[in-house]
């Protein structure tokens, strides 16, 4: 009974800052996808729940809650946040149109940005600017960014691309689905991708605290690389503009996992 | 009339993923349907037409069911087009396109994002015919469309020109509650929060003039949700 009502308490908690949505409109969506995540799983009916909130430290709150057992965060969040969360990645997502890894591009104004010195007094504004560590020291990693440079986020990511073209010390740093549209802009000959990022992870499942035993860990992850594959299972998560699951391949300066319990 | 831009859209990245809404969902009781009266098309004036899908868009504002949603949507459309097929210049039918599709794309999430371009082009042809129609209705729900729906590149939100749209609204019709909760909106969501309070303090006294009714009711109340945001 016990195990039973410990399952039924569980959580996943979905969380995209910068990205639209809001909560309520999201949860029938979020629900589908739990619902599905557990047949997958071999879990109990109704043994997971999902919750979805659009902001960081919304977040944050639901994701310390003692039935948060499971993260699914965009990369940017992982890197922020892995280590005070204690996030265990067990899978990450291949998203439809983008794939399982994407590339972050740092935007400017044509002939403005050269290099990392030549970005001293600017502001870097991205979806994923919450995450300073994602910007500076992941998507940047090649360039040598001057102390000093302020990131912020920006839920209006055109807005500030026409800061950024109107020649304000603004660059602004791109997700792929966004620097991918770049030429329809039509102010887009004043903007130039002066640097990529590495290829990086696009949104990550991860186990929250050693909040879920390891077995239970791993029956989630199994059920997960099973979803999408097979005939009718593309429609489960469509609407979640998610083809699959993959096993988590994480980049060398990610931070690390905490030892499972 | 109220109008509620609702736009079920994709978002970008796997936890981006998420089918959402950009509109202010109203969380309501849910009301017993009523069957659906249809206007004959030949039989009904452009104003006929418009003031059922206006009343359409109303009660669908406050129906619970997905089903009476989607049946009052595509009724409502159906006599837009009706109304359009007897006047297509007319900004009345072009504003009653608007409506409609706006309630279709609360219907059909998955198509809200064709559907909320097609409505900003009947918008803007709505406003080319009658800028002043529905006191500066095209401008207004323009703006509530480009500040409320995705911005890009998952679609066609932009509040730049949302706030454009709604400054147009106000001085088409200043004394007009709704375009002034509709700027104040705007200013809001393009970072200039003393410019939204001072804007929804002007919305509520605006509001607090209005004569009695259910709608001088909602404008007060959204003034001051406004208001209570930090």
């Amino acid at each position: 009974m016990s195990i039973l009502l410990a399952a039924a308490a569980s959580t996943l908690v979905f969380c995209a800052p910068g990205y639209p949505g809001a909560a309520g409109d999201a949860q029938p969506f979020v629900d589908e996808f739990a619902k599905a995540a557990v047949a997958a799983a071999g879990w109990p009916a109704g043994s997971l729940s999902a919750v979805y909130d659009p902001t960081e430290q919304g977040g944050l709150a639901k994701l310390g809650g003692a039935d948060a057992v499971l993260a699914f965060v965009p990369y940017p969040f992982y890197v922020e946040h892995a280590a005070q969360l204690h996030l265990a990645p067990i899978a990450q997502a291949d998203v439809v149109g983008v794939g399982t890894k994407e590339k972050w591009s740092l935007v400017s104004k044509t002939g403005r940005v050269t290099g990392g010195p030549s970005l001293a007094g600017y502001t870097i504004v991205s979806v994923a600017g919450y995450s300073p560590n994602f910007v500076l020291h992941s998507a940047l990693s090649a360039w040598q960014v001057p102390a000093g440079v302020k990131v912020e986020p920006v839920g209006q990511i055109l807005s500030a691309l026409r800061r950024v073209a109107s020649g304000d010390q603004v660059a602004a740093l791109l997700d792929q689905t966004q620097s991918a549209a770049l030429p329809t802009l039509p102010f887009a000959s004043d903007l130039k991708v002066v640097v990529q990022s590495p290829e990086v992870p696009v949104a990550i499942i991860a186990v929250v605290d050693n909040r879920l035993p390891a077995a239970r860990a791993k029956s989630f992850q199994a059920g997960l690389l099973k979803l999408g594959k097979g005939a009718g299972e593309a429609d489960k998560l469509a609407s979640l503009k998610l083809a699959g699951f993959v096993m988590p391949a994480l980049p060398a300066d990610a931070p690390k996992a905490p030892t499972s319990k | 009339m109220r109008f509620r831009a609702t736009a079920n859209v994709t978002a970008a990245a796997a936890v981006s993923l998420v089918m959402t809404g950009c509109a202010s969902t109203q969380r309501l009781p849910p009301s017993t349907p009523t069957p659906v009266v249809r206007t004959p098309a030949d039989s009904g004036t452009l104003d006929q037409y418009v003031a059922t899908i206006k009343a359409n868009s109303d009660r669908s504002d406050h129906e619970s069911d997905g089903k009476v949603r989607a049946d009052l949507a595509a009724q409502s459309s159906s006599m837009a087009d009706d109304c359009l097929a007897l006047n297509p210049q007319a900004a009345a039918c072009q504003y009653g396109k608007a409506v409609a599709t706006g309630m279709e794309a609360r219907a059909h999430p998955t198509q809200a994002l064709g559907l909320l371009k097609s409505m900003l082009q009947n918008l803007d042809a709505a406003e080319a015919a009658d800028p002043n129609y529905d006191k500066a209705g095209p401008s207004r729900v323009r703006a509530l469309v480009l500040i409320r729906a995705p911005g890009w590149p998952l679609g066609p939100g932009d509040t730049d020109a949302g706030l454009a749209s709604a400054r147009k609204a106000v001085s088409l019709q200043p004394d007009y509650p709704p375009n002034a909760l509709a700027l104040a909106e705007a200013l809001s969501k393009t970072g200039d929060a003393k410019g939204a309070h001072d804007g929804y303090q002007h919305a509520l006294d605006l509001a607090q003039a209005a004569p009695s009714g259910p709608e001088r009711d909602d404008w007060i109340h959204e003034a001051q949700d406004g208001l209570a945001k930090k």
